[in-house]
């Protein structure tokens, strides 16, 4: 059966440093471009309820644009496209990491929209109408009463888009950023073990996700609230879905 | 009564061309209690949301203490919203604060208040509700009279002119009922001005220095309880009257 699995390789190779800097980018690229896609999110979330229809219509145009072409697509189409587009940016400080950046943020904020519409629509209306009476101002009422609130039904599919993104960032070995995808690429290309190369990005792809799961299991009580909620455990629900 | 705290004249109020509010003006003096009846469509939870400045009316006018309010924009409107309290049927409470944060949350977020006075003054009103004990608990753990009792202390707290009511009791268990009846009749003794919409007959010939009948987007008839229940001069009071005992 595994008739040429060596594990002294494997072992090697997860312990190798490119390893460990491809999975720490990779990390960091999930990491600031789901910061980034949630606060653009909010944005458009905001403006698919806004009484303008010009805003309205630019964030129908804006997801339908990112959610009917490949991801990668939109990846190369920002490395390689824009530059040409848009002299700014062909230069030096425009690096790999920095353009997956804006490619990912801009694809995850039409997911993360979506998701944080449905949050903010989760919240009883009659809350904001409450608040309202009290005499609170459009932004204080959403800071404080709707958006916490919101937040508790937007973490799990969130977990979700985590998982994805962090897989999504493996897209960004096309554009030579030396990402976890990339060290085991190379690894293997190094000495044809490809099967212990790959294996060993398998494991960090698992320690990551499973560390988010923990992660996201305790946001969700913390954002759970009654006094017994808190004891409560929150089953995990994180199984990832679209192969974008 | 020269006193006037809240008063509307001739409010008409439609939505997607339905006429909801036909013309109607009603006005509460400092101290008064005003029961509003009538079927359901009627129009008195609109009416109730002009006098909170919570929709602007279509045409006619709000007064609070003589100040005309309902031609102010959305930005000076808020602030006067504090001075009228409203409690809603289903409590409204925020889900994601304690009783004792709903209470605050008002002298927080509107008045500026420090927090340490903020819930100094909201145990205060707890307290007079009758749930000092409860001041910790999250909605989701009272029942639906306590959540109510912290929503009219929510209300209170900010020290309003006026006190509106919309259907209070309607969404409680009969047995929940008398404790926010208790509460609303304290408040009425203390002096409290208050618009009451509410179908709860033995409260309204209590407490209520006149009783309004609402049909079709008006006021059809006002009188004291007495002469209201004992002697109603509108055929359509009567019927209602008769339904609803």
């Amino acid at each position: 059966m595994l008739a040429s699995f060596d594990t002294h390789i494997f072992w090697e190779a997860l312990t190798s440093r490119p390893y460990w800097h491809g999975a720490l980018l990779a990390l960091e690229l999930t990491l600031v471009s789901l910061a980034a896609a949630c606060v653009i999110g909010f944005f458009l979330a905001l403006g698919r309820s806004s009484r303008f229809r010009s805003v309205r219509g630019f964030v129908f145009f804006y997801s339908w644009i990112f959610r009917a072409t490949p991801t990668l697509l939109q990846l190369l189409f920002i490395w390689n496209g824009l530059p040409q587009i848009w002299s700014t940016f062909a230069s030096d400080w425009f690096k790999p990491f920095l353009a997956a950046f804006i490619a990912l943020s801009l694809n995850e904020a039409a997911y993360m929209s979506e998701i944080i519409r449905a949050g903010l629509l989760s919240v009883d209306p009659g809350q904001e109408l409450a608040a309202r009476a009290l005499g609170m101002t459009r932004p204080r009422i959403l800071r404080r009463v709707i958006v916490p609130q919101a937040i508790r039904i937007v973490i799990p599919p969130t977990g979700n888009e985590f998982i994805t993104l962090l897989k999504l960032t493996s897209l960004a070995y096309v554009i030579s950023l030396h990402e976890l995808l990339t060290a085991s690429e190379v690894r293997g290309a190094a000495d044809f073990h490809y099967a212990e190369a790959y294996s060993a990005a398998v494991i960090y792809y698992l320690v990551i996700v499973s560390v988010l799961m923990v992660i996201q299991a305790q946001l969700e009580r913390r954002f759970t609230w009654s006094s017994a909620g808190r004891r409560r455990r929150v089953p995990v629900v994180s199984v990832a879905h679209d192969a974008r | 009564m020269n006193d006037v705290v809240l008063r509307a004249e001739g409010v008409h109020k439609s939505y997607d061309g339905l006429d909801v509010l036909r013309g109607v003006s009603i006005d509460v003096g400092r101290g008064e209690v005003k029961v509003i009846i009538g079927p359901s469509g009627s129009g008195k939870s609109t009416l109730l949301r002009c006098l909170a400045l919570l929709e602007p009316v279509d045409s006619g006018s709000v007064y609070l203490e003589s100040e005309r309010l309902s031609d102010l924009r959305e930005k000076q409107l808020a602030a006067h919203r504090s001075e009228v309290g409203m409690v809603f049927q289903r409590f409204n409470l925020f889900q994601n604060m304690t009783a004792l944060g709903n209470v605050m949350c008002g002298l927080v977020e509107v008045r500026g208040l420090k927090r340490r006075e903020a819930r100094e003054r909201a145990r205060e009103f707890l307290a007079r509700v009758g749930l000092a004990d409860k001041a910790d608990n999250y909605p989701e753990e009272l029942s639906g009279g306590q959540q109510q009792r912290v929503a009219i202390a929510r209300a209170l707290v900010m020290r309003p002119k006026a006190m509106l009511f919309d259907e209070p009791t309607s969404a409680l268990d009969v047995e929940l009922v008398r404790e926010v009846l208790d509460v609303m009749e304290g408040l009425a003794r203390d002096g409290m001005t208050m618009i009451v919409v509410s179908h709860e007959l033995r409260f309204a010939h209590h407490v209520a220095s006149s009783i309004l009948m609402m049909d079709e987007g008006q006021v059809i008839e006002e009188a004291p309880p007495d002469r209201f229940f004992s002697a109603p001069s509108h055929e359509r009071t009567k019927r209602f009257l008769a339904l609803v005992e």
